[in-house]
């Protein structure tokens, strides 16, 4: 059996029972979602930063497309409060964004300031939240959230080697992460680089949703698929 | 629950409605105002920053359209008149288009002009703005007529890094800000990086208007109308 770990969307760990996994999202793998704009990606993320805080999981937390106060209110909209995590420092977060909007945040030993423009300075403060997180315990999970704001500052070529990189890091560390993607953000080729960066890929598109992921126990691929609603507890699937 | 502020749309609030029966824009988020061309995306901008207005919230509005004077005669068409907002200073205007047409445009504390091709310009005054429109009031309302027009004049992927840094300001500083854009008129990666980086996305279509994504409610539309008060639902 390949070790799994919970998601923490409703359903989604029932709908990924097969043979060769107890359902949930595969332990130390690598995950892209995507889909259109708006579809819940971030609230998918965001819950299952938030499971794994619930279960003593540390977390790495890239945010690229809101700063650290607007993260935190995106979450308190479902009820989900970190600012416990962040004072624990169970949660760990690299603000790529929050300079952009002229705000003058200090760093602590776990909410560190970066610029989605300077892709070096994000991986070296990458590297030393992974040091950090897998210190704190080798289950850890790690999200970026999202690969768009970084394209739009940054040619392709290079946001596709700041993720290489940052895959490396956490393949390293044994974490299990999540990384959101908006179809249609870039052009195909490197759409198509980007999803054959990962170990498993879902897709929301509003309504369904579309996991995939690639055993290497035996070298199949499973798919699972389901429909989903947006509701004020975050995504839940709907029952078969 | 979710915290709204009132669109200055009749019908919006009721559209909108969400379980804890709270309506209209949700406050402190972005949204993108698109649609085809002459579909009331300006009217309905209009008619959210006038609302706010009378409610005491200032306003900081960046016009790439249409100029000073422009803004004002559609406005009083609407039977919405802004000259006392711009005598009281609630309402600051940052116009980029009369240097354009007019010469030597009018300059006042709360009417500054800027230029169309220099988005550099248009940002260091919006940070000016900002910090003017929330001396007196953390709740302030922003609109943007038009992105279409900033991409017009400029490098795609620049405006698109100038207007999330734009809504970040505006986040940050406790405003909720709205951007208009023209379907199609930018190519489809543009088009899906506005709508990636709003909260709440609205579609004028000149019949429907379709809430294609807001904070704590799913998608919504219903028939609406232009009269001469504007936008009805």
């Amino acid at each position: 059996m390949i070790p799994t770990i919970e998601s923490g969307i409703p359903g989604f760990d029932e709908l990924t029972v097969s043979e060769i996994t107890e359902g949930g999202i595969p332990e130390k793998s690598i995950t892209l979602i995507y889909g259109p704009p708006k579809t819940g990606k971030s609230i998918f993320c965001n819950q299952f930063t938030y499971h794994g805080l619930l279960n003593l999981d540390p977390c790495l937390y890239v945010t690229t497309d809101y700063g650290i106060k607007q993260l935190q209110s995106n979450m308190m909209d479902f009820q989900w409060f970190i600012q416990n995590y962040i004072q624990n420092q169970t949660l760990y977060i690299i603000d790529g964004i929050s300079r952009l909007s002229g705000a003058k945040l200090e760093d602590t030993n776990n909410v560190k300031q970066s610029s989605v423009g300077n892709t070096s300075d994000m991986m070296v403060k990458i590297g030393i939240g992974t040091r950090l997180v897998y210190k704190k315990s080798n289950h850890f999970r790690s999200v970026l959230d999202s690969l768009n704001t970084l394209l739009a500052f940054n040619p392709d070529q290079m946001v596709i080697r700041l993720l290489k990189a940052y895959l490396r890091r956490i393949r390293e560390a044994g974490g299990s992460g999540i990384i959101a993607y908006t179809e249609g953000n870039a052009n195909q080729e490197t759409e198509n680089i980007l999803k054959s960066l990962f170990d498993n890929i879902i897709r929301l598109d509003g309504k369904n949703i579309h996991f995939e992921f690639l055993s290497e126990a035996d070298d199949k691929i499973y798919n699972f698929k389901s429909t989903y609603t947006i509701t004020n507890k975050g995504l839940v699937m709907k029952k078969k | 629950m979710i915290p709204c502020i009132e669109s200055g749309t009749p019908g919006f609030e009721e559209l909108t409605k969400s379980d804890d029966g709270t309506g209209g824009i949700p406050e402190n988020s972005s949204t993108l105002i698109y649609g085809p061309a002459k579909t009331g995306k300006s009217i309905f901008s209009n008619q959210f920053a006038y609302k706010g207005l009378l409610n005491d919230e200032p306003c900081l509005y960046i016009t790439t359209d249409q100029g000073i004077k422009q803004l004002e005669s559609m406005m009083f068409d609407l039977g919405r008149p802004i000259e006392k907002f711009i005598e009281n200073k609630t309402l600051y205007v940052i116009d980029t288009t009369s240097n354009l047409s007019e010469g030597k445009p009018q300059q006042t504390k709360n009417i500054i002009s800027s230029h169309i091709d220099n988005p550099t310009d248009i940002m260091v005054k919006v940070g000016v703005g900002v910090h003017y429109v929330n001396t007196n009031n953390t709740r302030f309302r922003s609109v943007i007529d038009s992105a279409t027009t900033l991409l017009t004049y400029n490098e795609n992927m620049l405006i698109i890094r100038v207007l999330k840094a734009y809504l970040m300001r505006i986040n940050e500083a406790g405003g909720t800000p709205i951007i208009i854009y023209t379907e199609d008129s930018a190519d489809k990666i543009v088009e899906t990086m506005l709508k990636s980086m709003v909260d709440n996305i609205v579609r004028l279509d000149g019949k429907e208007l379709t809430i294609e994504a807001m904070k704590g409610i799913g998608k919504r539309s219903s028939p609406y109308q232009i009269t001469d008060q504007g936008i009805v639902i």
